[in-house]
This record gives C-alpha cells, sequence and structure tokens, in this order.
C-alpha cells in the first residue's frame, strides 16, 4: 500500500516535472536545429545536427547585440535605482512612526493593481510634451516607479526583521543614526535586497507595453520590442525568433537560479502572515 | 530636537519614492479617466475635445469588436485560467510538502515559469500551438486523438482554449510556491491528533489542511484574479485577439486599440470598464469572505 502510494507520487512529480520543461525544451530544441529541420513533418524531437545557423541569422539580420545591451543597460539601471530609493523608503517606513503612514502603505498596495498599460496613455502623453519619447533614460524613469510600491514594502517587511536594539546600541556607541544603518543594518538585510533586486531585473527585463509605446527607432529597441516587431518582420521565421527568445530568457534564468530562495521567501513572507 | 531631526531624515528618505509614484502612477491614473471622456487620437492631435460618453458608445458599438462576446472572453479567460492554475498549483504543493530526495533542484526546474515573461512564454506557446509545425499537433496524432492538424490559434473555435490552457501552464508555479510556504506552516500536531481518530488523507485535507491556510488561499485567489484580469501580455503574442476577436479581451482590445490604432480615448474608455469590473470583483470577493468569516 505505501509502495503503491510512493510510486503514485512519484508519477505525479513526473508529469508535472514535463509538462513544466516541455515549452523550454522545445524552445531550445528549436533554436539549435538546423534551419530545414525546424520546418519539417513529422517533427524531430532530437535534432540530428546542433547548429548554431539561427543565432547566427539573428545576428546577421538584426541589431540583436544592440537590444540585449539596449536591455541590459535598462534593466539594471531601473533595478538599482528602484532598490536604491525603496532601501531608505522602506527604512524610514519601518522605523520611524508618523501621521500617515497607514494611508501610504494602503495606497501602495493600491498602485499595485494597477497595471502600467493602463496608464499608457497619460504616461505616452506627458513624456511626448516633454519631448522624452524614443530615449532609453524614459524608460529607466518608468521603470524605476513601476517597481517602488513592491520594493518598498517589501524593503519595509525586510527591515521590520532587524531589531532595532542593534542601531540603538550602534548608537550608543557613538555611530550617527545613518552610520547605523550602512554599517549594521544593511548588512544584515542584503539577502532581502538581492531578493529585491532581482525581482525588480526580472520585471523591468520583461516589460513589454511600455517599452513598445516609448521606444520607436531600432537602435533603442529592449529585447521584448524587438521580439515584438519579429512577429511581423518579413523574413524572421520561427528559427531566428526560437534564437531570439532563447536569448531573452537566459538573463532571468540565471537570476532565478542564483535568487530563487531569497525571491520565494521574500514573496511568501509577506501573504503567509497576512 | 531630536525628534525633529528625525522627521526631517525622514522625509528625505521617503519623498523620492512618493513624489515618483504620485507624479507617474497617481497622476496618469486619475488622468487617464479625463481622457476617456476626450476625442483624443494621436493621429488628430490637434482636434482633442470632450465628447461625453461618445467612447464608450463606440466601443459598445465597434461591429468589428463585439463586445459581448469580449466581455465573455474575459470571464472565461480569468475563471477558467483560474480554477486550473489553483487546482493544478495547490495539488504540485501538496506532492511537495514532504522533503524527498533533490526537492530544491525539483522545484528549480517546476517553478522557473514564474520568473518568465508571458510575452515569451505566450510567444512558445504559439509555436507549439502552430498549425503546420507545432509539436501539440504531433503529439496528438500519434496519441491517436486527432487525425489531421487543427489550426489551434487560426480556427476561432479552438483560440480562446489555446490561450486559456497556455496561461494556466504559466500560473501553476505561483500558486505551488505560496500554498507550499502556506502548507509547511501547519502544525503537524494537528494532523497527529487526526491520524489518532483514523482520518484518511481526503478527510485531513478538507478538515485540517484547507482550512488552516485558508487565509493564504483567500490573499492568492483575490491577487491572482486581479493579475489575470490585467494580463494581456500573452493573448496579445499569441493570437493578438483573433481570430474574429474568438480569443480577445478586454485588456488586449485595449492595448489594440492604444498601439495599432493610437485612438487613446477610446482605450482609456476601455480601461475604465477594466477599473469598474475589477472594483466589482473586490467589492463582492471581499463581502463573500467577510460573510463566511462571520458564519465560523
Amino acid at each position: 500500500m505505501k509502495i503503491i502510494e510512493k510510486f503514485m507520487k512519484f508519477i505525479a512529480l513526473m508529469l508535472y516535472l514535463i509538462l513544466a520543461i516541455i515549452p523550454l525544451y522545445w524552445i531550445i530544441i528549436t533554436s539549435v536545429k538546423d534551419i530545414k529541420e525546424v520546418f519539417v513533418f513529422p517533427i524531430k524531437y532530437l535534432p540530428q545536427v546542433i547548429s548554431f545557423e539561427s543565432y547566427r541569422s539573428l545576428f546577421a539580420f538584426t541589431n540583436f547585440a544592440i537590444y540585449f545591451r539596449n536591455s541590459l543597460m535598462v534593466a539594471l539601471t531601473a533595478s538599482f535605482g528602484a532598490l536604491f530609493i525603496t532601501m531608505f523608503s522602506g527604512y524610514a517606513m519601518s522605523r520611524y512612526g508618523f501621521k500617515f503612514k497607514r494611508n501610504i502603505l494602503i495606497s501602495l498596495f493600491f498602485t499595485q493593481a494597477i497595471p502600467s498599460f493602463l496608464v499608457l496613455v497619460p504616461l505616452y502623453t506627458m513624456f511626448a510634451k516633454a519631448g522624452m519619447l524614443d530615449k532609453l533614460p524614459s524608460l529607466m524613469i518608468l521603470y524605476i516607479n513601476i517597481m517602488i510600491p513592491f520594493s518598498m514594502i517589501m524593503a519595509k517587511s525586510f527591515f521590520d526583521r532587524i531589531p532595532i536594539s542593534l542601531e540603538e546600541a550602534a548608537q550608543v556607541d557613538g555611530c550617527s543614526r545613518l552610520q547605523a544603518l550602512f554599517k549594521i543594518v544593511l548588512p544584515l538585510t542584503l539577502p532581502g535586497l538581492s531578493a529585491i533586486f532581482s525581482f525588480c531585473f526580472i520585471n523591468t527585463w520583461n516589460e513589454l507595453f511600455l517599452a513598445v509605446m516609448f521606444i520607436n527607432s531600432d537602435l533603442k529597441m529592449t529585447i521584448p520590442v524587438a521580439l515584438n516587431s519579429f512577429i511581423s518582420k518579413i523574413g524572421v521565421g520561427w528559427d531566428i525568433m526560437s534564437a531570439g527568445i532563447v536569448i531573452s530568457l537566459i538573463p532571468t534564468l540565471i537570476i532565478y537560479a542564483f535568487a530563487q530562495r531569497y525571491i520565494v521567501a521574500g514573496l511568501t513572507g509577506g501573504a503567509v502572515k497576512g | 530636537m531630536k525628534k525633529n531631526d528625525n522627521s526631517k531624515i525622514f522625509l528625505i528618505m521617503v519623498l523620492p519614492s512618493l513624489i515618483s509614484v504620485i507624479l507617474l502612477t497617481f497622476v496618469p491614473f486619475l488622468s487617464s479617466f479625463f481622457i476617456a471622456f476626450q476625442n483624443y487620437n494621436f493621429h488628430d492631435l490637434s482636434n482633442i475635445h470632450f465628447i461625453g460618453f461618445e467612447n464608450f458608445q463606440a466601443v459598445f458599438n465597434d461591429v468589428n469588436f463585439n463586445f459581448l462576446r469580449i466581455l465573455l472572453n474575459t470571464f472565461l479567460w480569468v475563471i477558467v485560467s483560474l480554477f486550473f492554475q489553483f487546482v493544478l498549483g495547490l495539488g504540485l504543493a501538496l506532492l511537495m510538502k514532504k522533503p524527498f530526495k533533490g526537492r530544491g533542484i525539483y522545484s528549480g526546474l517546476v517553478f522557473y515559469p514564474w520568473a518568465l515573461s508571458g510575452f515569451a512564454i505566450g510567444l512558445i506557446w504559439a509555436w507549439m500551438f502552430n498549425g503546420q509545425f507545432g509539436i501539440i499537433n504531433d503529439i496528438l496524432q500519434k496519441i491517436g486523438l486527432i487525425h489531421q492538424n487543427i489550426g489551434f490559434l487560426s480556427d476561432t473555435r479552438y483560440s480562446l482554449m489555446s490561450v486559456i490552457i497556455a496561461n494556466i501552464w504559466y500560473g501553476i508555479p505561483f500558486f505551488a510556491i505560496m500554498l507550499l510556504a502556506a502548507l509547511q506552516s501547519v502544525p503537524l500536531e494537528l494532523y497527529e491528533a487526526a491520524e489518532i481518530d483514523g482520518a484518511g488523507y481526503f478527510i485531513k485535507l478538507f478538515k485540517i489542511t484547507i482550512p488552516y491556510i485558508k487565509p493564504v488561499i483567500i490573499n492568492t485567489v483575490l491577487l491572482r484574479t486581479i493579475w489575470i484580469i490585467n494580463f494581456p501580455e500573452m493573448i496579445y503574442a499569441m493570437t493578438g485577439g483573433g481570430p474574429a476577436n474568438s480569443s480577445n479581451i478586454l485588456s488586449v482590445q485595449m492595448i489594440n486599440k492604444i498601439i495599432n490604432f493610437l485612438d487613446f480615448g477610446e482605450g482609456a474608455a476601455i480601461g475604465i470598464m477594466i477599473i469598474i469590473i475589477m472594483s466589482i470583483y473586490i467589492i463582492i470577493y471581499l463581502k463573500i469572505i467577510s460573510r463566511e468569516e462571520l458564519a465560523f
């Protein structure tokens, strides 16, 4: 009875695993197939030869290296920016009691429910008037902003877990408030801060509609904008597309592999407690 | 004196975040209500003026749009996706509750979709659902379920089902991650007492586990519903809402209006409809929840 139960559980776990892996497996296999093999029937589940032809065409026919650089610059700047800003705000929210704290927190939760595409139009007209369209710094500013509410709430919850007595002890020893923050508190919240950074990076790297709306010129496209333009681009088939998709997944998968534990702890911490 | 000093530091620390959110989220959010009542087309910027409810009427009466169909699609997209995401996510969390060899690696391999973009995932599923060279057509034929290729994304009968399947796949990790963390917080003593009484697996599941993690279930279902209502990326990547609106939902139509037609007025009007639907949902949801809570 026990053995049957264990076996069934094993089968179920395997089914979940296979279902989870298939799409990733399939897009990677497609991208390393010989171009002729991509479009044949019956489908080949294992490529005869591994070929990087699709990747070569991707970089030859499009400015993919530049799109990659743009995406990386925007995502890194936005993530560090959001982290830097919310590190202080989250700390203040955690340590100081003041009048409208509850209202601010509730409003932050509320903005979480406003997806960025709902404010696409007003933002677009606002930035158009300021002559800030088709500029990567505009995207960085917008991305920092969309990451602020969540990062701030998360940062606050991380700081809440650090006992305030540690800073008071440091202040007794002659540290200023800021020194205590930098020397005592921040090192202790490092796992939390890296979770915030990873979360910001994943989200900004993946962002589509703001970028599609704001970026027009080819040399300023981020990867999602480029992939979107491939859909209707003549001469870009599923071979090149698959190579582009795989490259777009790599940075987030790397971050995910390193930070999964911290992100999961950060995400579930709030939800499970509340 | 000391207190005054502190509040200054606090202000300096909090202001950048607040100013940013007010300027770039709250103000645009409020002004989108004005735009919804204006003739506001980016092709015709010299002719911006208030037109009352005309944008809303245009959305209802658009012959290419079929408002009722899209409303129905939106409900199906949310409810069917949510149901299967939850059930399958809970199943995975229950399977992973007890430690087993390699659980860390296993969780990495089954949870990864969570980190990927809905747009990229949509593109991958579009390729898998491809009517000519799609892996899904091939597998279904090998099993013998179908005898000739189906144009999953180009056939009005299958397009909505196909995008929902992709969405279910994408959302399972979210529920599994959240519910797994909740399951691990259930005190083991609760089960021990039930086991002495001879309770079986399902009795323990429905009498102990689910009631105990109910707050988490309530939270995650609410968050996820709002999230799915506002998740156009996947459909945008797979079908763009087509063919003939068969897989179109409100958020996708809003994106189409804004990005493809540059009709900001109608786009904003659809956005307001989404906000209204979302608010009604949240109010009803919280009402039902608190009534249940009272019953306890």
